[in-house]
C-alpha cells in the first residue's frame, strides 16, 4: 500500500430553501456555493489522490449531488479523476486517462483544471435540478440531515470497501467479527470525514437515527465537522464532541471561505500537528420522547431508555410499558 | 490427543468419570443414588458435526455465493422490536483450568479467551455504558474474583492483565464460580438484568456439593447463565443454561465454538442486551422503573476550578443538571447530590436495540427489471445488469441455484410482510444483487445492506423520504 493516504471528504450541504432565503442579505446561496466550490479545489489541490462527495439535505430528503449516477458512468469518472489509488487495486483494466473518464464533461474552458470543473458541472446541475424538483408543500423547516448523514456513511463504507486490500468480503467479514476495532473497518489509507454546513435547526424528531449515525461515527472514527452557518442545533453539537470533530458557528457568515479554508480543510492526520477550534461548551441534553422537547433531567426508563420530561407522562408511559410486551411497536 | 475426533472424545469421557468419581468421593453421600443416570448424563456428544452442516450447508455454491450468504444470514435476525434489559449486571466467568491449555484454538483456549475477553470488555461497555461487569476465574478447584463489579473498563483491562502471566492450572469447580457469581448479583437492583456468562474448557466440573441446588438456587435469584463451550457439549452445562433460561431455545445460551472466529462471534454476541419479560414472567428478574438521571452540559472554565469527585483542579468538566458540580468524567453519578449523570451519547447506543431496523427484501430479476433504479440508493454504485444467460443457467446451475430462484419467486407471491418472515429461514442471497427496504421501496447493495443493518442501524432510503418523517417511520414500522 504505497499510495499516499487519500482523505474522502463528504460535505453534507444543508439546502433548506427557507433558511437559505433568510440568509440571503448576508451570504446567498450561490455565493455559499461559489465558496464552497474554491474549498473543494482546495481539498482536491492537496493530494492527488483525495476525493470528495456532496450530499444535500433538503427539506424532506437527502440526495447524491456529487458524484450523481448518469449515463457514462460518474461514479467510474471520478474514481479516474481524481484518484490513482483505486485503479491500482481494481487492476490495469481500469487505467484510463483522466481524460477519457470525464469526456463529456471536458470542452469549453481550456484554461480550467478538467476535475475542478467535472465536478462544478455536476453540482451546479445537480443543486438546480434539486430547486426544481422541489414542490411548493415539501417547504418545511426541517432538514433531512439523519438521512443525508446515513447516506454519507454508506458511501464512505462502499469507498473503504472498495479501497481496501482484501476483498469486500473480507472486510465485511470482519467489521462484523471485530466492531469495536476501527483498523479493521476503514483500511489506514482512506481518511474519511463528514462536514455538515448547517443552516437550520429544529431536529428533535430526528433524534434517534442521528444518534445512531453519531454513534457509527464514533465506532469508525469518521470526524463529523460542523460549520453551522445559521440556526441552533443541540445534536451537531454533540455530533461533532462525540466524533472528535470541529464545530464552529460562525460569527459572520459573509466570511465563509475563510472558516472553511482555516477551519475545516486540514484531515484528520493533519489536524494533530494543529489546534483545532474547539467548542467552548456543549450542550448534551437528550430528547424527551413524549414531547420531542429538549431536556437536562429526565426519567429514564431501566427497559426502553426512553427519556421523560414530566411526571405525568411518566405515569402514561409507564402504564404502557406494563401493559403491553413491546411498548414502542 | 486430538488426532482422531472418536479417540479423542473416548479418552475425555474416560477422564471425565474419573474425575467425577474423585469429586464425588470428596463430596457428600447423597450423590452416589444418582450415579447410574448422572453416568449417562455426562456424556460428550459431538455436536460439531450438525453444526457444521446445519449452519453452513452452502459448501457446493459459489464462493461469492457463499460469503453473500455469510454476511446475509448474519443480518437475517428477528427484528421485532423488544424490551430489552439495558442496564445490566453481568458476570464474567472464566475457566482457568488446565483444560484451557489445548491448543486446538490458536494460540491456546487460555491465550485466545485471554484476548476476546478484553475485547469483549470494551464492547460491552461501549455497547451498555450504563451496565456493570465482573470477571471470575475458577482454576484448582476454587473460584476466584478476577475484577468484581464495577462500570469501569479500564480497571477490567488492567486486571485481566495479571492473568497473561499465568498458566491455566487444575480442575475448574462450576459450582464454586456459580456460587460466587450468585453472591456477586445478590444486591444488583431489581430493574438491572442479573447474568452470568460462562467460558468453559473442560468437560469436568470438580465441585464440593451438589450442584443441581446451586442451579435451583440461580433460578430462585432470577440469574441467567449463558454459556460458551470450547470443547464439547457437557450435559451440566446444558442442564444448567436450559434451567435458567426456561424461555430460550437451548441454541441460544448454550453453544460449543467451532473455531476461532465462531468463539468471537458467540462472546460478542453476549454484548447484546438480553430481552426481557415476557408477558407470562412477571415475577422474572427484571422490573421496569423509572429512572432519574440528568444530562449536564459540559463546560470549560477560564481558570481551574476543583471537581466534586476528586477534588483536583480542572478546567474542563460537566456541571451536574440539578446541583451544578462539577465532574470529570461520566457517565458517573453526582457525588452531591446522587443524580445519575450521563450522556445523551450513552443511551443513544442502545436504541437500536429498541427500535431495530427492519430486515430487506431480496429483489428478484423480475422485480429488478421493471425498476428505474439503475444504482445503489446508498453508495452510488450501480447495480450489476441481468445476464442474457440467466434462464439457461437457472436451469443447469445446481441445486443451490434452484432453490435460490425459488425463494425469490415464493416471496414475490406473499404479501410483504408475510416474505418478510418466510425470508428468515433461506440463506437470503437476492440474484439480482438488490436488496429491498419495505418501508421505502428503495434498493441498496449487500455491502450497504449490511452496513445499514449492522452499524448505522438506518435505513438510508427511509431517512430521506420525500414527506415522511424519519421518527414516524420507525415507531410505526410494525
Ligand atoms: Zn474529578
Ligand atoms: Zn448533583
Ligand atoms: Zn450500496
Ligand atoms: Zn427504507
Amino acid at each position: 500500500m504505497n499510495a499516499p493516504p487519500l482523505s474522502l471528504l463528504t460535505i453534507i450541504l444543508d439546502t433548506n430553501p427557507h433558511a437559505w432565503a433568510l440568509l440571503t442579505p448576508t451570504l446567498p446561496l450561490s455565493a455559499a456555493i461559489a465558496n464552497l466550490l474554491v474549498f473543494i479545489n482546495a481539498h482536491l489541490a492537496f493530494n492527488n489522490s483525495n476525493k470528495v462527495a456532496i450530499i444535500a439535505s433538503h427539506t424532506q430528503r437527502a440526495e447524491f449531488l456529487y458524484p450523481v449516477p448518469s449515463q457514462d458512468d460518474s461514479l467510474q469518472a471520478n474514481g479516474s479523476a481524481h484518484n490513482g489509488a483505486q485503479n491500482d487495486l481494481d487492476g490495469d483494466a481500469k487505467m484510463v486517462d483522466s481524460d477519457e473518464g470525464s469526456g463529456t464533461a471536458a470542452g469549453d474552458d481550456a484554461n480550467h483544471y478538467r476535475p475542478f470543473r467535472h465536478i462544478q458541472t455536476i453540482l451546479l446541475s445537480a443543486i438546480s435540478k434539486l430547486y426544481k424538483t422541489t414542490s411548493s408543500e415539501s417547504l418545511t423547516p426541517t432538514t433531512s440531515i439523519a438521512g443525508a448523514l446515513t447516506l454519507a456513511l454508506t458511501y464512505i463504507n462502499k469507498q473503504s470497501i472498495a479501497l481496501s486490500t482484501t476483498t469486500s468480503s473480507k472486510t465485511n467479514a470482519d467489521t462484523f467479527v471485530a466492531p469495536s476495532d476501527p483498523n479493521l473497518i476503514q483500511p489506514a489509507t482512506l481518511n474519511p470525514r463528514i462536514l455538515i454546513l448547517s443552516v437550520s435547526g429544529d431536529l428533535a424528531h430526528q433524534y434517534i437515527p442521528i444518534m445512531n449515525t453519531i454513534f457509527a461515527c464514533q465506532r469508525l472514527t469518521i470526524p463529523i465537522d460542523i460549520c453551522k452557518i445559521a440556526g441552533d442545533s443541540v445534536f451537531l453539537q454533540q455530533a461533532s464532541d462525540a466524533t472528535h470533530g470541529t464545530y464552529i458557528a460562525l460569527t459572520h457568515p459573509r466570511g465563509l471561505l475563510q472558516y472553511l479554508m482555516l477551519g475545516f480543510l486540514p484531515d484528520q492526520s493533519s489536524r494533530k500537528y494543529l489546534v483545532p477550534p474547539t467548542a467552548v461548551g456543549v450542550d448534551f441534553r437528550a430528547a424527551c420522547f413524549c414531547h420531542r422537547k429538549v431536556v437536562d433531567v429526565g426519567f429514564v426508563c431501566s427497559i426502553c431508555l426512553s427519556s421523560k420530561s414530566g411526571l405525568s407522562t411518566v405515569l402514561c408511559w409507564n402504564y404502557s410499558v406494563r401493559r403491553r410486551k413491546a411498548p414502542h411497536v | 490427543m486430538a488426532e482422531s475426533d472418536d479417540e479423542y472424545v473416548q479418552d475425555i469421557s474416560d477422564d471425565e468419570v474419573e474425575a467425577h468419581q474423585v469429586t464425588r468421593s470428596a463430596g457428600t453421600g447423597s450423590r452416589a443414588t444418582g450415579q447410574g443416570s448422572r453416568g449417562a448424563g455426562w456424556e460428550v456428544t459431538r455436536t460439531w458435526e450438525n453444526v457444521v452442516e446445519g449452519a453452513d450447508g452452502t459448501i457446493s455454491s459459489t464462493v461469492e455465493g457463499l460469503l453473500e450468504a455469510g454476511k446475509r444470514k448474519r443480518l437475517l435476525k428477528d427484528t421485532t422490536p423488544l424490551q430489552r434489559g439495558i442496564i445490566r449486571h453481568l458476570l464474567l466467568v472464566l475457566d482457568l483450568s488446565t483444560a484451557m491449555s489445548e491448543k486446538d484454538l490458536r494460540p491456546s483456549r487460555y491465550l485466545l479467551t485471554l484476548r476476546y475477553t478484553t475485547a469483549f470488555i470494551a464492547e460491552f461497555f461501549e455497547q451498555n455504558p450504563i451496565s456493570q461487569l465482573g470477571i471470575i476465574g475458577t482454576r484448582d478447584g476454587l473460584a476466584l474474583t478476577i475484577s468484581p463489579l464495577s462500570g469501569n473498563p479500564n480497571d477490567h483491562i488492567s486486571n485481566m492483565q495479571k492473568l497473561f502471566e499465568q498458566e491455566p492450572k487444575g480442575q475448574p469447580s462450576l459450582q464454586n464460580a456459580l456460587d460466587m457469581a450468585r453472591a456477586a448479583l445478590f444486591h444488583a437492583p431489581a430493574h438491572t438484568t442479573r447474568e452470568v456468562l460462562v467460558l468453559f474448557g473442560s468437560l469436568l466440573s470438580s465441585d464440593p456439593d451438589d450442584i443441581h441446588a446451586t442451579i435451583s438456587a440461580l433460578v430462585s435469584s432470577h440469574i441467567t447463565v449463558t454459556i460458551i463451550g470450547l470443547a464439547a457439549q457437557v450435559a451440566i452445562c446444558l442442564t444448567l443454561a436450559t434451567r435458567t433460561n426456561p424461555l430460550l431455545p437451548p441454541s441460544q445460551t448454550y453453544n460449543v465454538a467451532l473455531n476461532e472466529a465462531h468463539y468471537r462471534d458467540l462472546l460478542m454476541r453476549a454484548t447484546t442486551p438480553p430481552t426481557t419479560s415476557h408477558s407470562t414472567t412477571e415475577d422474572s428478574g427484571v422490573k421496569s422503573s423509572l429512572l432519574m438521571m440528568g444530562f449536564p452540559s459540559r463546560i470549560v472554565d477560564p481558570s481551574p476550578t476543583l471537581c466534586a469527585c476528586h477534588s483536583r483542579p480542572t478546567r474542563g468538566g460537566y456541571l451536574c443538571s440539578r446541583c451544578s458540580s462539577k465532574v470529570c468524567s461520566l457517565p458517573t453519578q453526582c457525588p452531591a447530590c446522587g443524580l445519575t449523570l450521563i450522556l445523551s451519547t450513552h443511551l443513544a447506543r442502545s436504541y437500536h436495540h429498541l427500535f431495530p431496523l427492519r430486515n430487506w427484501r431480496e429483489v428478484s430479476w423480475a422485480r429488478a427489471s421493471v425498476s428505474s433504479q439503475k444504482v445503489c440508493f446508498g453508495c452510488q454504485a450501480p447495480f450489476p445488469e441481468r445476464p442474457a444467460s440467466l434462464r439457461r443457467q437457472s436451469i443447469s446451475g445446481g441445486q443451490n441455484h434452484d432453490r435460490m430462484s425459488l425463494a425469490t419467486s415464493e416471496s414475490q407471491l406473499h404479501p410483504p410482510k408475510a416474505a418478510h418472515i418466510s425470508n428468515a429461514n433461506k440463506d437470503g442471497v437476492s440474484e439480482s444483487g438488490r436488496y429491498e427496504c419495505e418501508n421505502c421501496r428503495r434498493f441498496f447493495c449487500i455491502d450497504c445492506d449490511v452496513f445499514a443493518h449492522e452499524v448505522v442501524h438506518n435505513c438510508p432510503g427511509c431517512q430521506s423520504r420525500e414527506g415522511v418523517l424519519s421518527f414516524q417511520t420507525r415507531k410505526g414500522g410494525e
